[in-house]
């Protein structure tokens, strides 16, 4: 028979003997992260490799330190790198819609921006102080009078002309007309008329050659005026270019080196000239004009001098090294900038000074770290990413014209060159999802940076993490640890693990256990946590979360739900589940039952048919029927039916960990054999029989003990788990107590006729014959009924 | 014909309105409170223009527009007296009712005569803003010995206001 796991299998201890110091105060911190040279490897060659492509996925579930491992990287890697460049958006003189990018050295864009603004508000002073010479003006009043003079000559010449003839040229309240003159003034109307009919025809065709000579005078002056108007502008662009020349050129001399500044300024130089008014009028608020028409500008002046600012984007003036970006929430905006608008009498506008940067403007040169759940959550931020990865530039675009949602002008600023290394981390699933799904995500992200969830446990590693676990307690500025203390963790560590032979390396769980162990050891006045704080801790935290685990313990110990821990019932077996809430996990027996009958070879899977089981829990009942054919009904056809069902299971079942359980329970039912009921069974089955490992043995033991404690332990209560899952036990120190005590075993079975004779008390080969020969029976009933009714009676008949 | 301003007080200032050009009434009433001198607002119907007006082929070519119009003097009449009223008007709102140290009139005869016949009424020095003046700009200085017919009318005809002085 079967022996029950010595005690010191159901726990690996930590011996804190091993540990030489007395506290991890006397411990020198470990920075590494443990157990994570896989992950450490990659992000040292992602972050290393500058090649397209090479951006780096970080992996794993959340708490593992992807963030903090992947930060400390690249803040090593960023210091030896060049400050990135310096971004600014101006004015594009060309393409007004089209802001241009300019870029600057490290630290320059700031000084750029205030010699840009000192330059405006020089020339503001400057430009009216040249227009108020007495040069200009005379200059000014010369042209003013050519214009005037010809005006005047050519209207003195006809009129002149048209008194010689008798004729006065009079102004009228909109123009100018002729009347026939009496001495030196104009005739009297009455007087006209009495003129002879041949006189007043002569007088009447004179003033109308006169009207058509003026008319041909007045057609000259449209273009006399903009002749004059032509030479003004002459005039204020000569004045202008002098004063704007001797202020820009020192500008130009500053960034002889940036030709693209060169060439801007060389452009700012000229469109100065070209709006001088704006600078003219700007402090006295009146515009500038000849004869009383305004000086062709259209815009207020204050608009003018917007278009010589400096939107800096991007400024490096205190940083050192390259930028390291950590977007919290990266939206599509938040990603590749934005550009805002103001609303001026009811209408939005918008110019190069409203573009605003995103995280790959600030992260340019360096790297991006993105959460990639909160990522691919925002929409179009993946492919705007994307797009930005793959063009190498940041094209900032809002979410409408991108869409072509809207068709109003508005911005195109200038891409700006994107050279950034983007981490993304996230979980497994999500890598593998975007590997899968989206064509693009390989060739972007080609560095996998696989963290893994454990590590192996030795006395090696044992020290490794003391120094982990005093380096966090430095950071977090906890009380030390004594050694004591430190085995206690470790061996929660490998309870995390779910592994008697690994460590658990989720620094989140590590860092609340350390900072929960402290809290208590503050309750006791302690200097340094000891093993009863971290104890506490972990007590502490399974009672909070302990209340749906009480309740169903409660069901059970009421008799709401029927599980025996005592006795022997054939057909039904003590299984073992585990239900996960809230991150908590906790074991809890369920009874299953089965039943047979003369049949036509199927096993039914009750939980299934009522849609309560999932897939790999009807794999499980399926591969019980491979097992049945295989190993009973090789030369003859199983004629058999039966059923098998987690009693009072409402809430549907996962998973192939009961298999075994549900097989002792139909091997039980054909060999009419009773099962103790004072164990309980998990594992999975193949075809073969051999049991196989299943996931939460700690969880589903201690469920198991915990309701045989509360009936009363016996001495021939215990579990039947797989033998693969020895090497995972790690047990409460009360299941072990128990164990160590002869009051409750473990044990650990290979296959499935170990199995059946621990719970039966009856030999596997006895076990074998019995369901053996009832399916033989079931077969020859079955071959009766065939041979005198010609018919299989169990089956229904289609009446036709 | 003095070229130089001298600082002298101004008593009168006669600014000229002709018909169809705007003036510059709140510029003049402006001045005239400044300056704490008279303002004589002077629409000049001008004669010559009327009679212009009642000839049978009386027509106009518009400047600068070039365009051709028939003059009609029922209609050249309704328009001055508007132009009157709309000028008289400007001078009150912001001078106050006259005859509170401004006064207006409108004289139907030609400007030489009429601004004349202002000149003799005393307030000297006068400052003179022909109707197509410049209230602001740069004045010539007369005396009013030296004032002839020929150039007061060629002073009326130009931009610049005449500061006319009694010697």
């Amino acid at each position: 028979m079967n022996a029950p796991l010595p005690a010191d299998a159901l726990r690996r201890r930590c011996d804190p003997a091993q540990f030489r110091f007395t506290t991890t105060a006397e411990l020198e911190g470990l920075e590494a992260a443990l157990g994570q040279s896989r992950a450490q490897g990659a992000i040292e060659f992602g972050v290393g490799m500058r090649r397209e492509g090479y951006n780096l996925f970080a992996m794993g579930p959340e708490g593992i330190g992807r963030r903090t491992l992947v930060r400390r990287h690249l803040e090593a890697q960023a210091k030896s790198l060049p400050l990135p460049s310096d971004w600014c958006y101006v004015f594009n003189f060309k393409v007004p819609h089209k802001p241009r990018a300019l870029q600057l050295p490290a630290g320059q864009a700031d000084a750029f921006r205030a010699s840009m603004e000192r330059l405006v508000e020089d020339l503001r002073a400057s430009i009216p102080a040249a227009f108020e010479t007495d040069e200009y003006r005379n200059r000014r009043q010369q042209i003013e009078a050519e214009f005037g003079e010809r005006q005047e000559q050519a209207l003195g010449d006809l009129g002149e002309r048209a008194r010689k003839q008798g004729i006065a040229l009079i102004r009228t309240p909109t123009g100018f007309g002729f009347g026939p003159m009496k001495g030196d003034t104009v005739m009297e109307p009455e007087d006209f008329r009495k003129l002879p009919d041949k006189e007043k025809e002569r007088l009447e065709a004179l003033v109308a050659e006169l009207q058509e000579e003026l008319a041909r005078v007045l057609h000259d002056l449209p273009r006399w005026r903009r002749e004059t108007m032509n030479k003004m502008r002459e005039l204020n662009r000569e004045v202008t270019r002098a004063a704007v020349n001797s202020t820009l050129e020192e500008e130009k001399a500053r960034y002889r080196a940036l030709p693209e500044i060169q060439e801007y300024l060389a452009e700012v130089q000229e469109d100065i000239q070209e709006n001088a008014e704006a600078f003219r009028a700007s402090k006295e608020g009146e515009p500038v004009t000849l004869f009383g028409v305004p000086m062709g500008r259209a815009e207020a002046p204050e608009a003018t001098f917007r278009r010589y600012g400096v939107n800096v984007l991007i400024e490096h003036g205190d940083a050192s090294g390259a930028p390291i970006v950590f977007e919290d929430n990266p939206t599509h905006d938040a990603l590749v900038g934005r550009i805002e608008h103001l609303s001026q009498m009811g209408a939005l506008v918008t110019d190069f000074t409203l573009i605003k940067a995103g995280a790959l403007h600030r992260a340019n040169g360096g790297y991006l770290v993105l959460d990639c759940l909160k990522l691919l959550g925002q929409p179009f931020a993946w492919d705007a990413l994307k797009r930005a990865l793959r063009s190498r530039e940041i094209r900032t675009q809002s979410l409408g014209q991108e869409l072509s949602l809207i068709s109003t002008v508005s911005l195109e600023p200038e891409p700006i060159p994107l050279e950034v290394k983007v981490v993304l981390v996230g979980q497994r699933l999500l890598y593998y999802l975007l590997h899968a799904y989206d064509p693009e995500f390989a060739a972007l992200f080609k560095v996998a940076v696989d963290f893994e969830e454990d590590m192996p446990r030795g006395p090696e590693n044992d020290l490794a993490y003391a120094r982990l676990l005093a380096a966090l307690v430095k950071k977090e500025a906890l009380r030390p640890l004594d050694r004591a203390a430190v085995a206690r963790v470790i061996e929660q560590s490998s309870r995390e693990a779910a592994d008697a032979g690994k460590l658990a390396v989720s620094m989140q769980a590590l860092g609340d256990l350390l900072r929960e162990a402290d809290y208590w050891a503050a309750q006791e006045k302690r200097a340094a946590i000891a093993a009863a704080d971290v104890q506490r801790a972990v007590d502490a935290q399974e009672a909070r979360l302990g209340r749906v685990r009480e309740r169903v313990l409660e069901n059970v110990l009421r008799g709401t739900q029927l599980v025996d821990t005592a006795g022997e019932r054939a057909g039904q077996v003590n299984g073992l589940a585990v239900a996960q809430l809230g991150g908590h996990a906790f074991g809890m027996p369920q009874r299953i039952t089965a039943r047979v009958r003369l049949g036509s070879g199927g096993v039914v899977d009750i939980e299934r048919e009522s849609e309560l089981g999932g897939p790999i829990h009807s794999k499980g009942v399926l591969i019980l029927s491979g097992y049945l054919a295989g190993r009973y009904a090789l030369g003859r056809p199983l004629s058999l039916s039966a059923s098998l069902v987690f009693e009072q299971n409402y809430g549907g079942i996962e998973g192939d960990s009961a298999s075994s359980a549900e097989l002792y329970a139909l091997l039980s039912a054909l060999a009419r054999a009773p099962v103790k009921q004072s164990l309980a069974v998990t594992g999975s089955v193949n075809q073969h029989g051999d049991i196989q490992a299943i996931g939460g043995v700690n969880e589903k033991i201690e469920g198991f003990f915990d309701l045989c404690r509360a009936r009363g332990l016996t001495g021939t209560q215990g579990v039947v788990i797989p033998r693969a899952n020895v090497q995972h036990l790690m047990l409460r120190e009360d299941v072990v107590a128990a164990a160590k005590e002869g009051r409750f075993a473990v044990h650990a079975v290979a296959t499935v006729d170990e199995g059946v004779e621990l719970l039966t008390g009856v030999p596997a080969a006895e076990v074998h014959a019995r369901v053996e020969a009832r399916l033989a029976e079931f077969a020859d009933q079955a071959r009766a009924f065939a041979a005198g009714a010609g018919a299989r009676p169990w089956q229904k008949t289609k009446k036709k | 014909m003095a070229e130089d301003e001298e600082e002298v007080r101004i008593a009168r200032i006669i600014a000229c309105f002709a018909p169809g050009s705007a003036g510059a009434p709140q510029t003049v009433a402006r001045m005239a409170r400044e300056m704490q001198a008279e303002l004589l607002g002077l629409f000049i119907e001008d004669v010559e223009l009327l009679r212009f007006a009642g000839m049978p082929f009386a027509a106009e070519v518009g400047f600068p527009s070039a365009a051709r119009r028939a003059m009609d003097v029922g209609l050249l009449e309704r328009q001055m007296r508007a132009q009157a009223r709309a000028l008289e008007e400007a001078l009150a709102a912001i001078l106050g009712p006259a005859p509170e140290g401004w006064r207006f009139r409108v004289e139907r005869a030609t400007p030489s005569q009429a601004v004349s016949a202002a000149l003799a009424e005393g307030y000297a020095p006068a400052l003179l803003i022909p109707p197509r003046g410049d209230p602001r700009a740069a004045r010539r200085v007369v005396r009013k010995p030296e004032l002839s017919d020929e150039l007061l009318r060629e002073l009326l005809r130009a931009v610049r206001p005449v500061l006319v002085l009694p010697q």
